[in-house]
């Protein structure tokens, strides 16, 4: 989130789109609904079903799955067209007035694509999608925003081409309900009104997915909501702690901070550093990712610590390196497994068999294995996966290991939640049984795998046996005895390996001791005198006055301006900024656009607190940087993590292209895209399943059966989705074995219309089967009004939703059903690869 | 000890049903087998183990889809409650000194009579015939602390406090009236209502059965006075009259 | 010596009994949980126990009622003018003179006492079964209330009449109480209080 849970009560207007917050995100309806009893908030929902949050909301609109972008296409030519955008924050802060190239050229000219298509590669060339340049080598600007190539008219001209009729036919959408919808969250445009967004795996999980993303991005732009309280464009993340999990970078193609993953291709620590930091040439943009060598050098000290130094390129030999183009993303990687590449696998705290889309590859690619090792509180469906429904154990070769590990009531830690804050655990009760830490069995993994490298050697051991994993007293055998955690969190925010010293100030300034904590990110250095294990964790735990203390654990009530944004409880990264972007909430004088609801405020009669002379500053939440307001001729740009400081209308960086685009899913219920005759799927997707024709259909024997899809067919009607439910946690390996939660919810059920359920003649509470082209679940009809048919292109579509928690392997008797992703297509996002899973199409038929 | 209270809104309830589960946890309960029959509620009736339910009600709407409705279904904590009027057993049904009315397994007969007193057909009772119902969790509040499903709740949907104050806060919420402010002497358990009960499935005028008043009012005291009177009657007849002797009889 | 015969045989002498002192637990037990009356505890313990006394005696006494059918049923159904006449003169309770028709083995008011104590023992025993073993219905909450009023009144009327009819047995009929103890009375005294029934035994 560039905000946080907190911070939603601020708003005027809430969007929930691709998110159901009331079901599985229960407790940020408390400031979903402070926000409206006590600030007379506005809730929009828009979803293909009418769900428990819409069952709150002021305006419902329902849309068909897969058509967000049409939606918010629709969104911003209204806004465009009806004037509602904040004139002064889009021309200041965003590369509106930026001039592209004019050889760029939109979907709208040609037939779907952007400028740069290679069919073959799937991939654009973006020559044509650069800006034109200064002679100083800045994007050359029209502030009047009327030059034909500026940002912000290649913005109404790409998406003057949704229409109202237009966006209607796609999403099946009533006209007037957009209207309604566009109307009031274009209110926010104005100084002192502010909106929010709030999506889940219902916005990601598309083939569109970033640009879903990237579209209200582009909103939130236009109306000047990003960086003010109640604004702000916000991920409800779907578990506890995967915010921490892609902190501290368990993707494949990131180092922890958001570092970039190193590939082969970028040979020595120089290159790294001089191929991947963003450069520019504007004195007023910050750009931040420039200290980007202080933080890869310090993250190796971190690892490597005394085996990383000057001499050894601070041992960026031993990080691993991706080939060049090679992709390590889930549904590669299981695909690469069903092909017979993988000889072990770690399911550490995870339910492939249940979770993975097309789970039916996934169990079958499980069968190839050597081994497995199994971490998690309860066997699942992948642990016992040879146990099966349709699986020959006679025939699998597959030796499973099963560890018990610790739940998060059995361990101290940190959780890093939605809103960016760390906030510290602590151990309740002892683990039972053999269970132990997820820490601790990695500290036994890690000094087994060490010995065998030092007795046996190996092909590369010198990046296992040169970790200093110092995360505790270390025995004869330099095994760590007890895993001290506070140590790993200690690493993570980075030590002073020497005194360091700010060379800029004159005479030099110590900025830190040798031995002691890293007071936060600023202090880091490229030179090997700093180490930190995560730079955007740096000052969790630190010292103030010689004392140490763990920010994460703080648990202060005062607050700021009524804001919730209460700085002294636990440590919210960057730098305890608790509103990312806060810069932009202020004009360019420094006044807050919104005085009621100020984050900062330029003070430039705020007096140092120590010596008491005057020192002109920020009042508020920490600035986005302490640099004097952008007027100022020491001022800088609010956008301090982009290269040129200011917010992305127009957004280069994407794989598909630089502004949104409708798609339509890979499997969707119409024959063509309304919007092009030439592409109906996101031109640059990764195919699993070769498509061929004007429809992009399968080919025949475009690939492994597991893989087909099937697109606008009958056998195939009726567009699905999945969901999570209150009920139950993921794919229900814990929630399962937990029988008040399976008194509540025991069985799959699938919701469906009472149209489509009069059609087939089904009645509610009977059992039926849902199929696709991967496979088949039986489920509970729920019929209900909360689905009604969509007119879709003249046509009616229905849909229906099912929800992914259950698995054959628990309760015993198979009577809770399976997951409804063995239903689910290969096949993901065009940037990121997550998975297909809200939009695919199914049949349904009595059991 | 002002009398205590919960207030349910509706309008803030988002179905989540921590509270079912919360109620479980505290109270120790056991949970039962069930299927889905095409509803997300579930278990499908308040049963022994399951004090606190939430009812999912759908009802007609001009702009939406539909209307879904969550409503708490549980124990009202009557001031006048029938069911501890039609309790033949003391101490089985009790009021505690916040107002609740809490229940002594010991002491209950397993009558089952308060099923059928009860306006609202709440109580249950367990293999052995014991009543059981929600208690408000009266060893908490007893305690100082708020009932486990208020304490749980998200949004707020059930608020633990001071009567009056509830009243009188969400008044200034912009409800005119509770649910239950006055109903049967005042209801422990109110509901913030923007529309009419029965739009949520609660009765418009809740009340404990004409039988059960008639034979509270009446048939009570009559047993004392038809015993008595019979008595009296008998000595009075003997005084005035006297035996039948046989001589007498002719 | 005085001619003695039979007016109730040892069958029915032990059945009204039986029936006698179940009603007495029976009704009180039943104040006691009308009222709540807790002195009784030092007699059944807790109301637990109470409860077990009140239901099976309720089955002792419905098994009791029961035999009744055969010793006053037939009797008790002969109404005629003889009673209608007995009615009018308030069986000659409320002066030293009046004077009855002749009476059957049961007088009028026995034979009306013994109609009312069926039918309402009846009616208090159906009720107490369906209040202890609540069979399952969609709608038994009603018939639990119904059977709850109608098991209320049942206990008021009994609870009235019972003591009047133990007056009339006693203290207001001197020589009727033997009945229920030898099962004999003389034959001068049924003659002269049940003459219609001398007059068909041919004693």
């Amino acid at each position: 989130m560039t905000n946080h849970w907190i911070d939603v009560k601020n708003a005027d207007v809430i969007l929930v789109m691709g998110a159901n917050p009331a079901e599985n995100h229960p407790i940020s309806m408390k400031w979903i609904m402070q926000a409206r009893e006590q600030r007379g908030a506005k809730l929009i929902v828009v979803d293909p079903r009418f769900t428990r949050t819409a069952s709150k909301a002021d305006i419902y609109a329902p849309m068909r799955s897969g058509a967000d972008i049409a939606f918010l296409g629709g969104m911003i030519n209204y806004i465009l067209k009806n004037r509602l955008y904040f004139r002064e924050y889009v021309a200041n802060y965003t590369n509106a007035a930026y001039l592209v190239n004019p050889d760029f050229k939109g979907p709208g000219q040609l037939d779907g694509i952007f400028s740069g298509y290679d069919e073959k590669t799937r991939k654009y060339d973006k020559k044509t999608w650069a800006f034109q340049l200064d002679e100083k080598g800045l994007p050359k600007k029209d502030m009047t925003l009327k030059d034909p190539n500026c940002v912000f008219q290649l913005l109404r001209k790409h998406y003057s081409r949704y229409t109202l009729d237009k966006v209607s036919a796609i999403t099946g959408t009533p006209k007037e309900k957009l209207v309604e919808v566009y109307k009031t969250y274009g209110s926010t445009g104005k100084p002192n009104r502010v909106g929010t967004e709030l999506y889940a795996m219902g916005w990601t999980q598309h083939t569109v997915g970033t640009q879903n993303i990237k579209a209200m991005t582009i909103i939130q732009l236009l109306l000047g909501n990003i960086g003010l309280a109640g604004g702000g464009i916000n991920a409800l993340r779907g578990e506890s702690n995967v915010q921490g999990s892609t902190d501290h970078a368990l993707l494949f193609h990131l180092l922890p901070g958001y570092l970039p993953a190193s590939k082969a291709s970028l040979v020595d620590l120089k290159t790294y550093i001089e191929k991947l930091t963003p450069k520019t040439k504007d004195p007023k943009s910050v750009n931040w990712w420039g200290n980007r060598g202080k933080y890869i050098t310090s993250y190796l000290k971190a690892i490597y610590g005394g085996n990383a130094t000057k001499d050894n390129d601070f041992g960026y030999a031993y990080l691993p390196k991706l080939n060049e183009g090679q992709n390590g993303s889930w549904l590669v990687l299981f695909d690469q497994m069903f092909k017979g590449k993988f000889e072990g696998f770690f399911a550490w705290g995870q339910n492939p068999a249940c979770s993975g889309a097309n789970a039916g590859k996934v169990r079958k690619a499980l069968t190839t294995l050597k081994w497995m090792v199994n971490v998690n509180l309860f066997d699942n469906e992948t642990g016992s996966f040879w146990k099966g429904p349709d699986m020959k154990p006679q025939e699998i070769q597959t030796e499973v290991f099963q560890l018990p590990c610790s739940s998060s009531v059995e361990k101290e830690g940190s959780l890093t939640n939605s809103g960016r804050l760390a906030q510290w655990r602590y151990k309740a009760v002892e683990p039972i049984g053999e269970a132990r830490p997820d820490s601790e069995i990695m500290n036994e993994l890690y000094f087994r795998v060490k010995k065998l490298y030092q007795k046996q050697g190996g092909k590369f051991p010198a990046p296992i046996i040169n970790l200093t994993w110092n995360y505790g007293e270390k025995g004869a055998d330099g095994k760590i005895k007890k895993l001290d955690i506070h140590r790993v969190a200690k690493e993570i925010n980075g030590y002073y390996l020497e005194d360091v010293f700010d060379k800029k100030a004159a005479p030099p300034k110590q900025i830190g001791k040798k031995g002691h904590l890293a007071t936060n990110f600023v202090t880091l250095q490229a030179d090997g005198t700093t180490s930190c294990g995560n730079w955007i964790y740096s000052g969790s735990y630190t010292e103030k006055e010689d004392k140490v203390i763990n920010m994460m654990a703080r648990r202060g009530k005062k607050d700021i301006g009524g804001l919730g944004m209460y700085p002294e409880w636990a440590w919210c990264w960057p730098v305890n900024r608790r509103i990312l972007y806060n810069r932009a909430s202020v004009n360019p004088a420094g006044r807050p656009w919104d005085t009621k609801r100020a984050v900062i405020k330029w003070n430039p009669n705020k007096l140092d607190p120590k010596t008491k002379k005057p020192a002109p500053g920020w009042d508020g939440d920490v600035p986005d940087g302490p640099a004097p307001p952008m007027a100022d001729e020491k001022g800088k740009y609010p956008f301090i993590m982009r290269a040129d400081g200011m917010g992305a209308i127009f957004g280069p960086g994407l794989a598909d292209g630089p502004f949104p685009e409708h798609y339509e899913p890979l499997e969707c219920p119409v024959q063509e895209n309304p919007l092009s005759k030439k592409h109906r799927i996101n031109p640059t997707v990764k195919l699993f399943y070769g498509t061929t024709g004007p429809h992009d259909e399968p080919k025949k024997e475009g690939g492994s059966a597991e893989d087909i899809f099937y697109s606008c067919d009958i056998r195939f009607p009726y567009v699905a989705t999945t969901y999570r439910v209150s009920e139950h946690w993921q794919t229900g390996v814990l929630t399962r074995h937990e029988p008040w939660q399976m008194e509540m919810m025991p069985q799959q059920f699938v919701e469906i219309g009472k149209e489509l359920a009069a059609e087939k003649g089904i009645k509610n509470g009977d059992k039926i089967t849902v199929s696709s082209g991967r496979g088949k679940v039986w489920a509970i009809a729920m019929v209900t009004d909360r689905f009604k048919p969509f007119k879709v292109m003249n046509a009616t579509v229905h849909q229906v939703g099912l929800p992914w928690c259950f698995g054959w392997q628990y309760p015993e008797n198979g009577s809770g059903g399976d997951s409804a992703n063995l239903l689910t297509p290969t096949i993901g996002d065009a940037n990121t690869l997550i998975p297909e899973t809200k939009a695919f199409m199914v049949n349904i038929e009595k059991a | 000890m002002s009398r205590k209270a919960l207030v349910i809104s509706p309008e803030l309830c988002i179905g989540c049903r921590g509270c079912q589960t919360a109620c479980k946890s505290w109270n120790q309960l056991s949970a039962a087998k069930t299927t889905n029959k095409g509803t997300v509620e579930n278990p499908p009736d308040l049963t022994p183990n399951l004090y606190n339910k939430i009812r999912y009600v759908e009802v007609p709407s001009e702009s939406n889809p539909v209307r879904w409705l969550f409503v708490s279904q549980r124990c009202m904590h009557c001031d006048d409650a029938g069911c501890m009027k039609i309790c033949p057993a003391p101490g089985a049904l009790f009021k505690t000194k916040e107002g609740a009315v809490g229940f002594d397994k010991e002491k209950c007969i397993g009558c089952k009579l308060c099923v059928a007193g009860c306006p609202f057909n709440i109580p249950r009772y367990d293999e052995k015939d014991k009543i059981t119902k929600c208690n408000l969790c009266s060893d908490r509040i007893a305690e100082g602390l708020e009932p486990a499903c208020a304490k749980t709740c998200p949004t707020g949907a059930i608020s633990y406090g001071d009567r009056n104050s509830l009243i009188g806060k969400a008044q200034g919420a912009g409800y005119q009236k509770l649910y239950g402010e006055a109903d049967l002497g005042g209801l422990g358990v109110l509901y913030a209502f923007k529309d009419a009960p029965k739009v949520y499935g609660m009765e418009e005028n809740p009340a404990i059965p004409e039988s059960v008043i008639f034979w509270h009012k009446v048939l009570k005291p009559l047993a004392y006075w038809g015993l008595g009177g019979a008595v009296v009657a008998s000595l009075v007849h003997y005084v005035a009259f006297g035996p039948k002797k046989d001589e007498e009889v002719k | 010596m005085a001619n003695m015969v039979k007016k109730a045989n040892a069958f029915e002498i032990l059945n009204h009994w039986v029936m006698a002192v179940s009603f007495i637990i029976l009704a009180a037990t039943g104040f006691g949980f009308l009222f709540h009356l807790e002195q009784l505890n030092s007699i059944f313990g807790n109301f637990n126990a109470m409860k077990l006394w009140h239901n099976w005696s309720g089955v002792v006494f419905a098994v009791s009622l029961f035999f009744t059918i055969f010793h006053y049923l037939p009797v008790s159904l002969s109404l005629g003018s003889d009673d209608i006449a007995w009615i009018s003169k308030a069986g000659g309770y409320f002066s030293k003179k009046a004077v009855v028709p002749p009476q059957d083995r049961l007088n009028t008011g026995q034979k009306l006492l013994y109609l009312i104590v069926l039918t309402v023992g009846t009616a208090i025993a159906v009720s107490g079964l369906i209040i202890w073993l609540r069979p399952a219905a969609a709608d038994i909450r009603k018939w639990v209330l119904l059977s709850h009023l109608v098991h209320n009144i049942g206990f008021v009327l009994m609870v009235t009449i019972i003591p009047l009819h133990i007056y009339l047995a006693t203290l207001a009929n001197p020589g009727t109480f033997r009945i229920m103890v030898y099962g004999t009375v003389p034959l001068e005294w049924a003659k002269k209080r049940h003459a219609k029934w001398v007059q068909k035994m041919g004693f």
